[in-house]
C-alpha cells in the first residue's frame, strides 16, 4: 500500500517536473519548397541539429526553443535555404539552446554550424559540411556526396560513407572512421586519435595525419594498398606482410615502414609526429 | 587685424576670441561666416556620431589592422616632452575624425561580409622552409584573436588558447622537419596540415555566427 502510494507520488512529481521544464519551450515549424540539389544551411550556436532525408521537394524544419532568449531567422533565396538561431541579450548555453530536426531532399547539400552540437546527418546523397567547436559530429550512410568536417575539440564519427571526398580537420577531437571509403579520405588532427576500420577501397588517396595523436588502422587481409607509415617519436607497428616498393621513403624498424599489398590500388599514408601507429589486419 | 592674420590663428583659438579677434569678426562678414560654417560642421558631426549605431568591435579591429598595414599607426614611442595640443584643436578634430571613422566603418561593415583574414592567415610553406617563422607577430595576432573570442564568449577563451598552443607546437615541429628535409614531400605535407589547423582555428574564432 505504502509502496504504491510512493510510486504514484513519484510519477506525479515527474510529470509535474516535465510540465514545468517544458512550459518555457516553444516549438516552431517551417516549410520551404525547393528543387533538385537545394542548399540548406543551419547556424545554431547552442543545441543539436539533426538532418535526414524527407519526402518530396521540400525542407521541413522543426525547432524547439528552450526560452525566449533565442529567435529563429529564416531566409529562402531560390533553391537556397538558411536558418539562423538568433540569440538575444542575456542568452547562454541553456537559455539560448535550440533543438533542430530537419528533413531535406536526399540530394540536398547541407551545411551545419554549431558550437555545442551535437550534429547528426544520415542517409544523404548531397554534400555535407559540418562545423563545430565542441560539437559531437556523427555522419552515417552518406554516399556520392563530399563530407567536410571541422571541429576544435568535438569528436567526429563517420560510418558507412562512400563515393565522395572526405575531409576532416580537428584540433583535439578523436576521429573515428568505420566503413569509410572514397577517392579521397583526408584526416588532419593535432592531438586527437584517429581510428580507421575499413578496406581502404575505391582506389583512393587515404591520408591520416596527426601531430601527437595515435593512429589505429584496421583493414582486411585482401586490402589493396600502397602504404607509408611513419612516426618521428612514436612506435609504429604493422600486421601485414608488405612487398617493398621502389620509392625514396626510408623504412626505420619500429618507427617507419612502407610497402604494398595486393595490386596497391589505394594510397595510404599514416603519419604522426609523436603518436603510435598500428596497421592491423582484421 | 586682417583676414589672413585671423585665419592663421584660427586653429589655435580656444573657443574664445580676444578683443582684436572679436572686432575683426564684427566687421568682416567673410570670417564670421567661416566661423559659423565650422561650428555647423562640428555640430553635424556630433549628431552623426550620436545617432549612428556603434559598429561592432570587429569593425574597429579591421580598421586598426588596415591602418597598421598602411603604416598609418604605430606603437606609441616614449617622448621627452608632451606636445601641447590645445583643447580647441581637439574639439574640431574629435568630431571630424569620429565622422570619418563612422563612415569608414559603415562602408566596411556590410551584412554577410566576413572580415579580411589576410592579417591572420598562415604564412606560405616556402617561407617557413627558408627561415624561422615570425613568432612575435604570430603571438600578437593570437592575443588579438583571443581577445575577440573573450569579448564574445569568455567561457571559450581557455579552449581556444589551449588549441592555439597545441597547433603552434605542431607548426614548430613541422617547420623544423621541413627545414631539415627540404625535399621531403611528407615533411611539406605535415607543414601544410599544421598551417591548415591554425587557419581553421582562426576561421572558427572569427566566424560571426559563432563564438
Amino acid at each position: 500500500m505504502h509502496r504504491s502510494v510512493r510510486a504514484a507520488s513519484l510519477v506525479a512529481l515527474l510529470a509535474w517536473a516535465v510540465a514545468v521544464f517544458a512550459a518555457d519551450q516553444v516549438r516552431k515549424d517551417y516549410h520551404f519548397k525547393v528543387h533538385h540539389r537545394a542548399s540548406v544551411s543551419i547556424f545554431n550556436q547552442y543545441g543539436p541539429i539533426s538532418v535526414r532525408p524527407g519526402s518530396g521537394d521540400q525542407v521541413v524544419v522543426t525547432a524547439i526553443l528552450h526560452s525566449d532568449k533565442a529567435e529563429i531567422d529564416t531566409r529562402q533565396s531560390g533553391n537556397r535555404v538558411a536558418v539562423v538561431s538568433h540569440l538575444l541579450g542575456g542568452a547562454d548555453a541553456d537559455s539560448g539552446r535550440v533543438d533542430y530536426d530537419v528533413l531535406v531532399p536526399a540530394n540536398a547539400n547541407v551545411t551545419l554550424h554549431s558550437t555545442t552540437g551535437p550534429l547528426r546527418v544520415e542517409k544523404m546523397r548531397g554534400d555535407v559540411i559540418l562545423e563545430g567547436n565542441t560539437a559531437n559530429v556523427d555522419v552515417r550512410d552518406v554516399s556520392s556526396g563530399h563530407v567536410h568536417v571541422k571541429t576544435l575539440n568535438g569528436p567526429v564519427t563517420l560510418t558507412n560513407v562512400s563515393e565522395g571526398h572526405v575531409e576532416i580537420t580537428s584540433v583535439n577531437g578523436d576521429v573515428s572512421l568505420k566503413s569509410v571509403s572514397g577517392p579521397l579520405v583526408h584526416v588532419n588532427s593535432t592531438s586527437g586519435k584517429i581510428l580507421y576500420d575499413g578496406d581502404f577501397g575505391d582506389g583512393g588517396e587515404y591520408s591520416l595525419m596527426t601531430h601527437t595523436g595515435d593512429i589505429d588502422a584496421t583493414a582486411p587481409a585482401y586490402a589493396s594498398i600502397d602504404v607509408v607509415a611513419s612516426s618521428e617519436r612514436g612506435k609504429v607497428e604493422n600486421d601485414f606482410p608488405l612487398q617493398p616498393a621502389h620509392s625514396s621513403f626510408v623504412s626505420r624498424a619500429g618507427s617507419a615502414f612502407a610497402g604494398t599489398m595486393g595490386k596497391a590500388a589505394s594510397s595510404v599514408k599514416l603519419l604522426s609526429f609523436s603518436g603510435k601507429i598500428h596497421l592491423k589486419k582484421r | 587685424m586682417t583676414c589672413e592674420e585671423f585665419q592663421r590663428v584660427l586653429p589655435e583659438l580656444e573657443g574664445g576670441h580676444n578683443f582684436e579677434q572679436e572686432q575683426h569678426l564684427k566687421t568682416c562678414s567673410r570670417c564670421s561666416e567661416l566661423i559659423s560654417d565650422l561650428s555647423a560642421i562640428s555640430q553635424q558631426a556630433r549628431l552623426i556620431g550620436a545617432t549612428t549605431e556603434e559598429p561592432s568591435p570587429r569593425v574597429w579591429n579591421s580598421i586598426e589592422i588596415t591602418l597598421r598595414q598602411e603604416g598609418l599607426i604605430h606603437e606609441p614611442s616614449p617622448v621627452a616632452g608632451r606636445a601641447r595640443v590645445t583643447s580647441w584643436r581637439l574639439s574640431w578634430l574629435v568630431p571630424a575624425l569620429a565622422a570619418l571613422l563612422v563612415v569608414f566603418g559603415v562602408v566596411l561593415h556590410r551584412p554577410g561580409k566576413q572580415p579580411s583574414r589576410s592579417a591572420m592567415s598562415s604564412p606560405p610553406v616556402v617561407k617557413a622552409v627558408e627561415e624561422p617563422g615570425p613568432e612575435l607577430a604570430t603571438l600578437a595576432d593570437e592575443e588579438q584573436l583571443l581577445g575577440m573570442v573573450a569579448a564574445r564568449a569568455p567561457a571559450l577563451r581557455a579552449d581556444y588558447e589551449s588549441d592555439l598552443r597545441a597547433v603552434d607546437e605542431y607548426i614548430r615541429d613541422a617547420e623544423r622537419s621541413a627545414r631539415s628535409n627540404p625535399n621531403d614531400e611528407l615533411a611539406q605535407q605535415y607543414l601544410m596540415n599544421a598551417y591548415e589547423q591554425r587557419a581553421m582555428v582562426y576561421e572558427m574564432a572569427m566566424d560571426r555566427t559563432l563564438p
